[in-house]
């Protein structure tokens, strides 16, 4: 509600919307200005402001081993959270903004059609609608539509936040599945901003095809910029977009946003992990809504308020305010309570025990705690195979923790690394490698190849020279530095001789070897005279002739006319160049797969082949490198 | 008297818009080509028949930029540059810019002849000169590491990434095409009044050598992997229907191991040539000669590198090392 429509309404009411919207702004700048990684390298901190702040992740990572300092900023929005409970939700949260835009725009009746509604029953109007009435009625139509029934549904964020983090707990950060910055980092930067670029590309290029002045201008002026992906560097058809949960990270966003026809903020009072923590945090905060004795009862502030922070005390006592669920959006104070009653003060920081289904029971949090404790080795159970190279089928970014299990635990699956990924190569995968990998990066090679310089600088060889290194918020991903990514590796190549065409069909090719960026090249060929298709497809007849023409030549030498005849024919034999990967060299960088001609899956593909000498498992280590943590924990080089 | 405008105005507004962009789109697809003769608009050099077996030739100039200016003297006498260039003319220089690689690893042209070239052309009077290639590895990389763009910007060009859009495809209509049907082209090269085509010298894993016939795969859009099952008749295919209007050799250094992406200082060796001629395969058959250049020994003879015979029996140029009329 804008101040104009409403003179009473505090005025933190209007900072905290200006606030909110520019946090979303910042958002969503940042996330167009890196998404190329072009402004990455010097201030990788861009990019991840608002995953390296999220107390959850801190807490995750720490419960999962995977603790790293830059996390550290968490602390930060801890500390607001013990002054200011859940300012983070009401106030800076991007997940939270954009459902308050959502219910805004799509669920808030306007005020002259619901004077229309209530004239028209003749409930009380009389035809007569004046000013104060228009904005009473506007306030009610703003309220929730829920009337905040189901209350007890809060409590599911609760017990989600211990289910998760005693998973966490066992070495899985699954939490990053349900994290609102999570969230919003992977559908917005794996799926709308792909899709908002094809279509600012779409119209930019009509707009070309039809002579529209400047529009040729302007699409150069947006790739230069690189506000626009440079669409010669992906593979036809592959625009950034995480193709195999793209759509699915649409859709859970569009579910949260799109719950609020039931209930506003539904995703943040009932389900959210870290509203959850928030809301314990400030349990202790001196700062909370509190209601005087001057409140008449009417239920108002328990009706209208969209978190639902209002419940009735008990019997004839004031309403009171839950500091776990209030998120200091401003909206009652002042202008909600006919009585003047509400306001948000500081006082006692004791906590009122909030109504029974409010707060999870005890038994309840013990449930939860239990869930996770038996979810959390069930995610696992394939854990020893997973971390067996033979088994594991993900083929994770250059600096990847290992073995993959330390990997998983600190993965958010927050797809910061998708996003950034400049030639598309990285994507979410499934279940491929349990459920506990759902959403964790791996390459798909026939999309994109792995840069083997994409975070470099001309003539640099120093700093970072992977960006999904320097993206990554919680270190799952390690920064390598431009002699470590050279050396790292992803798998090894390996030939399908049944698909690559030499091999296959005898068709020259050695596209995998000339673009193969290892120096020198990890793929080389052997010329082999083989056998000659154009030969192959003589008829009998002439096959026999040819044979003859050859015995005779050998024996007594042929006519002139004999000797042009066989000219004339194929010969039976030619010599065809054969590519062979050499192992040692072959980094698995994915360039060969994603050059390959063969349509369809590749006539040569990467794959987690031992790397080193037989019996020798290292990956990304050169053989003979202790297994000390350091190497434990996934630096790539000697 | 104005009246607001209405959401229905605006949409029919927009509607009408749309509909006129559709239908000046149809026009454009459906107009008619203009005859049969090359989809390119470059002319040839005024002499292109005359010197088809000649070439300019400057050796052990240390300077490339000197190198460049000496070996168009040489082939084009005074006039230099205006033989070819006419005020007013767009120029499209398409040098190799395929890789992501500095300078000193050799696998792009140097950034001193892409300059030189620039500042020629348009001290000849051309009205813009545009630079640019459809780069192997990502292209805003390759455009920087190899220094092109700053230096050919520096020299008063119009450097752009290649956009996906623009290439338009081109039918393969010539009697002496044998394998290629049809390709997409850039629309710069279709477009401008005079192609320059600067390669640079490299050793090349399949077709033996990357001179100026390999250089034009750079003006091809769509699968180029698809081009290299047949590779020297596909080249001699993409060059009887890519005509550039002149074509320079950047072989002051030779790429001689680990070709075409090379990636190492010391698979580099100087040579201190540039060569030029208006025809690729007149070039590219004194280049390919080991005799000329320092290939390794035993890479190749002349003969094996078949794409530049098969130009020469398509009547580009020649491939016999005794014809070539060296300008020197």
């Amino acid at each position: 509600m804008t101040p104009e429509s409403n003179p009473r309404a505090h005025p933190l009411h209007a900072a905290r919307i200006a606030v909110q919207l520019a946090v979303l702004l910042l958002f969503l700048v940042l996330l167009v200005l890196t998404a190329r990684g072009t402004a990455v390298a010097d201030r990788p901190w861009l990019a991840k402001l608002f995953l390296a702040s999220d107390p959850l992740l801190l807490a995750g990572a720490a419960l999962a081993g995977a603790f790293t300092v830059a996390l550290l900023w968490a602390l930060a929005v801890v500390a607001l959270s013990l002054l200011a409970p859940r300012a983070y939700c009401g106030w800076l949260c991007p997940l939270g903004t954009l459902q308050d835009i959502v219910d805004r725009l799509l669920f808030r009746r306007r005020p002259s059609t619901v004077a229309l509604w209530a004239m028209a029953d003749g409930s009380g109007y009389g035809g007569q609608v004046r000013r104060r009435d228009l904005s009473a009625i506007a306030r009610r139509a703003a309220a929730d539509r829920s009337k905040n029934a189901a209350p007890h549904l809060r409590q599911v964020k609760v017990g989600l936040l211990v289910l998760m983090l005693v998973v966490a707990l066992f070495g899985a950060a699954a939490y990053g599945w349900l994290d609102p910055n999570s969230i919003m980092t992977r559908s917005f930067g794996a799926a709308i901003l792909p899709m908002a670029d094809s279509a600012a590309r779409a119209g930019l290029v009509a707009a070309e095809r039809a002579g529209v002045p400047g529009a040729a201008g302007a699409y150069d002026w947006a790739v230069a910029h690189h506000l626009l992906a440079q669409d010669t560097d992906l593979k036809e058809g592959s625009r950034y977009l995480a193709v195999t949960w793209g759509w699915t990270f649409t859709v859970v966003l569009l579910a949260i946003l799109l719950v609020q026809g039931y209930q506003r903020r539904f995703w943040c009072r009932n389900l959210c992990p870290l509203g959850a923590m928030l809301g314990l945090v400030g349990s202790v905060s001196p700062l909370r809504p509190r209601v005087s004795s001057a409140c008449v009862r009417c239920g108002r502030c328990a009706e209208e308020c969209k978190m639902g922070a209002f419940e009735p005390g008990p019997a004839e006592t004031p309403y009171r305010g839950v500091v776990q669920e209030c998120i200091l959006c401003y909206a009652c104070a002042r202008a909600m309570c006919p009585a003047d009653a509400i306001g948000i003060r500081f006082g006692s920081p004791r906590p009122l025990a909030p109504a029974r289904g409010v707060c999870p029971s005890r038994r309840a949090m013990l449930g939860s705690a239990a869930v996770g404790a038996v979810l959390g080795p069930a995610m696992l159970l394939d854990r020893r195979a997973r971390e067996k190279r033979e088994s594991n089928p993900m083929l994770r970014p250059p600096g990847a923790l290992e073995p993959d299990g330390d990997f998983q635990a600190a993965c958010v699956r927050c797809g910061a690394c998708v996003r950034i990924c400049p030639t598309n190569a990285l994507h979410p995968s499934g279940v491929e490698n349990g459920i506990a990998g759902l959403w964790t990066p791996t390459f798909i090679f026939a999309i994109g190849a792995c840069d083997y310089r994409c975070a470099a600088k001309a003539g640099d060889a120093g700093g970072s020279a992977n960006l999904c290194g320097i993206v990554c918020p919680t270190g799952a991903i390690q920064k390598l530095t431009q002699t470590e990514k050279a050396e790292w590796r992803i798998g090894t190549a390996v030939f399908d001789r049944s698909r690559c065409l030499p091999w296959a069909r005898g068709e020259e090719c050695l596209v995998c070897e000339e673009q193969c960026p290892v120096a020198p090249k990890a793929i080389s060929h052997e010329t082999v005279e083989t056998a000659n298709n154009d030969w192959l497809a003589l008829d009998e007849d002439q096959r026999y002739r040819y044979e003859q023409l050859q015995a005779k030549r050998t024996a007594e030498g042929l006519t002139r006319e004999e000797e042009a005849e066989l000219a004339a024919m194929p010969p039976k034999t030619r010599p065809l160049a054969l590519p062979h990967v050499l192992r040692d060299r072959c980094i698995g960088c994915g360039v060969c797969e994603n050059v390959c001609p063969v349509d369809g899956p590749s006539g040569i593909r990467v794959e987690r082949l031992q790397t080193g000498a037989t019996g020798w498992g290292g990956r990304g280590k050169g053989q003979g490198a202790g297994p000390g943590p350091r190497a434990r924990r996934g630096r790539g080089g000697k | 008297m104005t009246r607001p405008l209405t959401r229905r105005d605006f949409l029919r507004g927009v509607g009408a818009a749309a509909c006129g962009a559709a239908l000046a789109g149809c026009a454009g697809s459906v107009a008619p080509a203009e005859g049969p003769a090359s989809p390119l608009r470059a002319r040839p050099h005024p002499q292109a028949d005359a010197w088809a077996s000649r070439i300019g030739l400057a050796q052990g100039a240390a300077d490339p930029a000197a190198g460049v200016r000496t070996a168009i003297e040489k082939l084009c006498g005074p006039g230099g540059v205006r033989t070819f260039v006419r005020p007013g003319d767009r120029v499209a220089v398409k040098p190799n810019i395929a890789w992501a690689q500095g300078p000193e690893t050799a696998a792009n042209v140097s950034p001193e002849v892409v300059a030189e070239v620039v500042r020629l052309c348009l001290a000849a009077g051309a009205g813009r000169v545009k630079v640019f290639d459809n780069s192997v590895n990502p292209a805003s990389k390759s455009y920087e590491f190899s220094g092109i763009e700053a230096a050919a910007r520096a020299a008063g060009a119009d450097v752009a990434v290649c956009a996906r859009h623009r290439f338009r495809t081109i039918r393969f209509d010539d009697p002496r095409v044998r394998n290629l049907a049809e390709w997409p082209i850039y629309e710069d090269v279709l477009e401008a009044d005079v192609l320059v085509n600067l390669a640079v010298a490299k050793v090349h894993n399949l077709s033996l050598v990357t001179l100026c016939m390999k250089n034009l795969m750079g003006v091809q859009g769509g699968d180029r992997a698809k081009m290299h099952q047949d590779i020297h008749q596909n080249l001699a295919d993409l060059n009887v229907i890519v005509r550039p209007t002149f074509n320079l050799l950047d072989a002051t250094r030779v790429m001689i191991s680990g070709g075409p992406t090379g990636g190492r200082p010391d698979y580099v060796v100087r040579a201190d040539t540039i060569v030029c001629g208006t025809s690729a395969v007149t070039v590219d058959a004194w280049a390919a000669d080991p005799a000329n250049l320092p290939w390794p020994k035993g890479h190749h003879d002349l003969a094996a590198v078949r794409h530049i015979a098969l130009g020469a029996e398509a009547g580009l140029g020649t491939a016999d090392p005794s014809r070539i009329e060296v300008a020197a």
